[in-house]
């Protein structure tokens, strides 16, 4: 789909749009201030999935995955520009978080699970740093305030938790998935 | 991590950079410190966060929402301009929302000459965002125009020749991305054309940031310099042509000014980025 996005197929546009349009918009939703800014948010997501889109390599991952770090990247840069703390869930509602059942279906990328296997195998507190700062785009300083935990505490969860899942992921470093 | 036979292994602070950029970003100066530290092990580590912290995403995605009505539409019609202005070799911008850190100052209101104003300009807050001015015509070493079958280099040499045309020497600003660079702008008044020449300008990843040029014309609001389209500096390309196509009309260019700025570049740039500057002299 990808790759007829990047020779402007409009079949393919929009295929892109129903496809992916949920899940960027629920991450959009998660990580801005209003939902004004998800909206924005999402417009310049979609502009930056047209313009990249010829960059996909499927020997790299999944255009699942690919769509969802374009859209990570677009509203982590929003989140710097604003400066300020990202509407969020409160504390006691971030376990209302849906995670993927890895014997889902076909739909459900083999990264997402294979995220999802590590995260299982974290510590609860662990987890719940990797949380915060990647589904909800608290920084670790306010993850530490919220958490009441050192921030050296913080940012060995963030490290440790995201290498796990790398490590999961069993990215070499050459960037290709072996499973 | 996993030992590898190719990739250096990043220290600790490398790796909490590159976790930090992916799960907030950096600022400026922690940006500048990773730049230093090893490019390749970066970027191959930087690529392998990104998809962690992707798939984590994803996987708490499960049962999202879909798109507000109506939005969907809009999106898809956003991007039916987008194609279209990419065949005509322009690209629509997305609308943005007028800045919310518009200077109350304005820009450079006591500017008394250009190069002042330009060298103003890199220093002052961003201005509220001018009414006009949505599409951009990119500026792509590709594709030489139609009616100019010659390289962009031969067509720049052309243009040197020609007794009205108009150079500028580009200097470097103290951004890391300007370190050792040097370069100039060709610009012909008669037919709106010019050509950008660097020689040691840095490389960008265009999914990270692209750099945006900025034209100054002498016979307007010197706060409001005409957007002069974005541009990308191929890794390994230690010397690049790069054809101008302004989206306005130049009366009377008075000098060049490039920044570097997110992928597609800006509306009004916040200027944190200026990498080049020149005046006419």
């Amino acid at each position: 789909m990808l790759q007829r996005i990047a020779s402007g197929d409009p079949a393919a546009v929009r295929e892109c749009i129903e496809q992916y349009g949920a899940l960027i918009w629920s991450i959009a939703r998660r990580l801005s201030r209003t939902p004004s800014d998800a909206e924005d948010a999402t417009q310049e997501i979609f502009l930056d999935i047209w313009r990249s889109a010829s960059r996909f390599d499927a020997t790299q991952g999944s255009a699942k995955v690919f769509i969802a770090m374009i859209a990570r990247r677009r509203l982590i840069d929003r989140l710097r520009k604003t400066s300020a703390e990202p509407a969020m869930d409160p504390l006691e509602t971030l376990d209302a978080a849906e995670w993927t059942d890895s014997s889902a279906s076909s739909e459900t990328s083999m990264e997402a699970e294979q995220a999802t296997r590590a995260l299982a195998e974290l510590r609860p507190e662990q987890r719940q740093v990797l949380e915060l700062g990647l589904l909800h785009g608290l920084s670790q300083s306010e993850i530490a305030t919220r958490l009441q935990m050192p921030l050296g505490t913080v940012k060995s969860f963030m490290r440790r938790g995201l290498i796990k899942v790398r490590e999961r992921m069993n990215i070499q470093a050459d960037g290709v998935s072996r499973v | 991590m996993p030992e590898t036979p190719l990739q250096a292994q990043p220290d600790e602070a490398m790796v909490d950079l590159l976790v930090k950029r992916v799960t907030e970003g950096l600022s400026s100066d922690e940006q500048r410190e990773l730049d230093v530290l090893d490019s390749a092990t970066a970027s191959a580590y930087l690529r392998d966060f990104e998809r962690a912290a992707a798939a984590v995403t994803l996987a708490a995605s499960a049962g999202a929402e879909p798109l507000p009505a109506g939005f969907a539409q809009r999106i898809a019609r956003q991007a039916d301009e987008h194609f279209a202005h990419r065949d005509a070799t322009s690209v629509m911008r997305v609308p943005r929302r007028p800045s919310s850190n518009s200077g109350a100052f304005g820009w450079l209101a006591a500017a008394a000459c250009l190069v002042v104003a330009v060298f103003g300009w890199m220093r002052a807050p961003a201005p509220r965002e001018p009414p006009t001015v949505a599409v951009t015509p990119p500026i792509t070493p590709a594709a030489p125009p139609p009616a100019a079958p010659q390289s962009p280099a031969e067509a720049r040499a052309a243009m040197l020749a020609k007794s009205d045309s108009v150079k500028i020497t580009l200097g470097p600003t103290k951004d890391p991305a300007a370190k050792g660079m040097s370069g100039d702008a060709v610009w012909d008044p008669a037919t709106q054309k010019g050509f950008l020449h660097f020689v040691g300008l840095a490389s960008n990843d265009p999914a990270v940031q692209q750099y945006q040029l900025w034209i100054f014309d002498a016979a307007r609001d010197q706060r409001y310099p005409i957007d002069g389209g974005v541009f990308d500096i191929p890794a390994d390309a230690n010397e690049v042509v790069i054809p101008i196509n302004a989206s306005l009309a130049v009366s009377k260019v008075a000098a060049f000014a490039v920044t570097a700025e997110k992928p597609g570049g800006v509306v009004v740039s916040a200027r944190q980025h200026v990498v080049a500057l020149g005046a006419a002299g």
